[in-house]
């Protein structure tokens, strides 16, 4: 089967103006610009298969935004092909809009002084999906998304979360196959970006879509995807299953261990994090966490000992960090 | 005094802060040749016909034109910009920032912005009315000039109190660009002498909103038909204005503060 | 076709939801709006009198005829201005507007066409209160009457294809308000909007002819305030036609080119 989503030696290079202060200056550079060249994706290659839910991670200006733009069409790629489901998104055509979506968290169109159930039957008309399916597809959203009594209020009366419920709900009402989402739970609270995480899983299962999402949550990331690309200074740093992301960047565990006598000094074993009701918190360089629990288990009366991987967002952390020093 | 300090203070970065788009200034001036040159053609259109205007000749209505653009920049640079600005302050609920301030504040929410090169149009006001003026071939007494410049300031103020009053009123249920355009065309009635239009269009234009204050006296006070009634009768509705508006202000501002708490 | 008129009704039913909403603000934009008339009525009608009754064939009467139509005429004209095309593309909006398997434009015209019935609504008060005032003299044919309300949408579409054109610009420059007041200069002159066109000088009214300016104000007023034959009635909705054509194909020409250089340095 071939892929969904298939990206190769994919580029976007900027023209940006270099522009000085001053009235002299302004004028001069309608004749003479300079320009500096900045690559904002600099030859990346992936493809996603139906049905994934693939992590797009990177700092700010990493070039997630530009990517998903040149996958939905908005941006024309320097050099390098895109193919969305067998077409080229640069054309946008409706065939191919119609099968896509693209959430932007920053963004809204709903009508703003309107209940959102006034969007939703515009966003009908504009993709013209016959009335039963709209109805049936509505409906199942609205009650995923617990939606019976907001639906009917102004968007403008609606609360941040709210309203970014009832934007997922417009841009998926035409069940495209392909989703691209870029910081969907920005600035939610937690209950809110689970239950917008849970819609999307559910999404994903019911309909097979495919889904490319970028977010600063790496809760949501984990939650969603098996799998993850990393994307920095326009590079893919990896491409794999979350867990080996892990695996290869991290260079700690973390240990953590119940005493039977809690006083006893750690820090000979490791670096102690934390150390509270009697359990506690080492980080052990990886190489060696073997060595160290064996030797702690021996040496110490030990109730209870696991052993768990750094967290994601320290390992993130840590990718970003090593390269900006490489 | 304070006040007098703390608006010149915000001036003062106002222009600074507009200094830096000095290109702004040149499309302001196209924008006020734009206007004149349509102002221009209205008026030969008019005298394309006849050789006065209910009474007012060719030069008179010019000096008319020119105090109506003169005023025009003074509204634009001092006064809308600070009602707008206090207007999104209500509507997004920023104007705390404002009332947590020590210092008046009606006088604050007055003087926060000031856009500099939008004074272009009272310099090309006064141009046209110097033209107008040596072209009536009037000769300029001091004591003219004074009235002007008094009727001028009084204009300016009573504008200023009904720019506010709408504010406080209207500011929680209507959209600012409205009430900008309602400004904009009621203003705009200024253009000609008031003394054209049917009573009813005059009284509104005098005690509604007061154009004829704003524009006609001036250009009266110019052209030799001023009179010390009309000049006294501007002094008690400025007067009366002032008064009003901070009334109607205060009451806006207790609601504001109720709506919010 | 159907999916076309069926989005249509739908932007139309929405636009009216939301603008009834603000009939207030709506008023008040309109009693600002018809000073501008009534400035030029009262001015008009003054110089009709002092030259005894008439002006370039206008009496008092015909003259409050032709700025009450104005003011129907100047709410049909209103459409999405070039700075709402300025602020959509610097506030994002389209790239999601982009993202819809449609024109953008389509939802534009829309919009506002659906915005017309609430105005028209809020405008009948106006007129009835404006024809007290000022005591117009109207002689309307049935077919005057009918040309008259194509031509109002005809004069609607032509300004939108114009304006969008002036608001397009801002895909390349961001500095364009002296653009647009420089337009609606030449606009207010060579339309019908500042006088009747046959109060201009002759070779005004000939320029006046090779542009789409004139289709828009003075046209639709004069079907129903002037003494046209239904020939003349109807090759005016013609020359309508074909400004709406000429202006559709520069639009979508210049659209191509706008989305190139949008799809070039990102939205």
């Amino acid at each position: 089967m071939s892929s969904v989503v298939s990206i190769s030696q994919l580029a976007k290079y900027y023209q940006v103006s270099e522009r000085e202060g001053g009235l002299k200056a302004s004028i001069a550079s309608l004749f003479n610009r300079k320009y500096k060249n900045v690559k904002a994706v600099d030859g990346i290659t992936f493809n996603i298969e139906a049905g994934e839910v693939v992590g797009f991670l990177g700092p700010n200006g990493a070039g997630k935004t530009t990517t998903l733009k040149m996958l939905s069409g908005l941006l024309h790629p320097t050099s390098g092909s895109v193919d969305v489901l067998g077409y080229e998104p640069r054309h946008r055509s409706h065939d191919y809009l119609r099968q896509i979506t693209l959430v932007m968290g920053n963004r809204n169109q709903l009508t703003w002084d309107l209940p959102a159930l006034d969007s939703f039957d515009l966003q009908r008309a504009v993709y013209g999906i016959p009335m039963d399916q709209f109805k049936a597809t509505r409906d199942e959203f609205i009650e995923l998304l617990e939606l019976k009594d907001l639906v009917t209020k102004p968007v403008r009366n609606l609360s941040l979360g709210e309203r970014m419920k009832m934007e997922i709900v417009a841009a998926l009402l035409h069940r495209p196959k392909v989703l691209f989402l870029d910081e969907p739970t920005l600035g939610l609270d937690v209950t809110m970006q689970r239950r917008i995480r849970a819609f999307i899983a559910e999404y994903n299962k019911r309909y097979n879509a495919t889904v490319l999402l970028t977010s600063h949550y790496m809760a949501d990331v984990e939650a969603l995807c098996k799998r993850v690309i990393v994307i920095h200074h326009g590079r893919i740093l990896f491409d794999g299953d979350l867990s080996k992301l892990v695996n290869q960047f991290s260079s700690y565990k973390t240990l953590s261990l119940s005493l039977q006598n809690p006083d006893v000094d750690l820090s000979k074993y490791g670096e102690v994090v934390s150390k509270e009701d009697g359990r506690v918190t080492l980080r052990v360089p990886k190489a060696q966490t073997s060595q160290v629990t064996a030797k702690l288990l021996s040496e110490l009366q030990v109730d209870d000992l696991t052993v768990e991987d750094a967290p994601v967002d320290d390992v993130i952390d840590q990718v970003f960090s090593q390269k900006e020093d490489a | 005094m304070n006040t007098i300090k703390l608006a010149w203070t915000y001036m003062r970065i106002g222009m600074l802060n507009e200094l830096q788009y000095r290109a702004n200034f040149f499309i302001q001036l196209f924008q006020s040749a734009v206007a004149v040159g349509t102002g221009l053609i209205g008026l030969s259109l008019v005298f394309g016909q006849v050789d006065n205007l209910a009474g007012w000749s060719r030069g008179e209505l010019l000096a008319v034109m020119g105090v109506h653009i003169l005023m025009g920049g003074v509204i634009r640079s001092a006064i809308q910009p600070n009602m707008e600005r206090l207007m999104n302050d209500v509507l997004n609920g920023t104007l705390d920032f404002a009332l947590t301030k020590p210092a008046d504040a009606q006088t604050l929410v007055s003087v926060r912005e000031f856009r500099f090169w939008q004074l272009t149009d009272v310099v090309v006001g006064l141009v046209i009315l110097v033209v107008a003026v040596t072209q009536l071939q009037a000769k300029m007494e001091a004591l003219q000039i004074v009235a002007f410049v008094a009727a001028l300031l009084m204009g300016a103020v009573l504008l200023y109190c009904v720019w506010l009053m709408v504010t406080s009123i209207a500011f929680w249920v209507i959209r600012v660009g409205d009430i900008v355009d309602l400004f904009q065309g009621l203003y705009a009635a200024g253009r000609w002498p008031v003394s054209v239009y049917p009573d009813w269009l005059r009284t509104g234009l005098t005690f509604l909103v007061p154009v004829a204050f704003a524009v006609t006296v001036p250009a009266e006070a110019m052209t030799n038909r001023l009179t010390g009634e009309t000049m006294l009768f501007a002094l008690g509705l400025t007067l009366l204005f002032v008064i009003l508006a901070r009334v109607v202000w205060l009451i806006g501002l207790r609601s504001y503060s109720g709506a919010s708490a | 076709m159907r999916r076309y008129i069926d989005f249509y009704l739908s932007s139309m039913r929405i636009s009216i939801l939301s603008q009834i909403q603000y009939r207030v603000a709506n008023y008040f934009y309109m009693i600002g709006m018809i000073t501008e008339p009534v400035i030029y009525l009262v001015v008009w009608s003054t110089i009709a009198n002092q030259q005894g009754g008439i002006v370039g064939g206008y009496t008092a009467g015909t003259f409050a005829a032709y700025y009450i139509v104005w003011t129907l005429v100047r709410n049909m004209n209103i459409v999405f201005t070039p700075f709402g095309w300025e602020w959509r593309i610097r506030e994002g909006n389209l790239s999601m507007e982009l993202m819809r398997p449609m024109h953008p434009i389509h939802n534009d015209i829309a919009y506002f066409s659906g915005w017309k019935f609430v105005v028209i609504l809020l405008w009948l008060p106006l007129a009835v209160f404006l024809t007290w005032v000022f005591k117009p003299t109207f002689d309307i044919t049935w077919m005057e009457a009918l040309v008259f309300f194509i031509a109002i949408w005809g004069a609607y579409l032509i300004r939108t294809m114009l304006l969008s054109l002036l608001g397009m610009i801002t895909f390349w420059t961001t500095r364009v308000s002296a653009i647009f007041e420089l337009y609606f200069g030449f606009e207010l002159i060579l339309s019908g909007r500042l006088v009747p066109m046959t109060l201009m000088p002759q070779w005004v009214q000939n320029l006046s002819n090779y542009l789409p300016f004139k289709w828009t104000f003075f046209f639709p007023i004069e079907t129903l305030v002037g003494a046209m034959s239904t020939q003349e009635l109807w090759a005016g909705v013609g020359m309508q036609v074909l400004w709406i054509t000429i202006g559709a194909s520069f639009l979508s020409l210049v659209w191509r080119a706008a989305i190139k250089q949008f799809s070039a340095v990102g939205g």
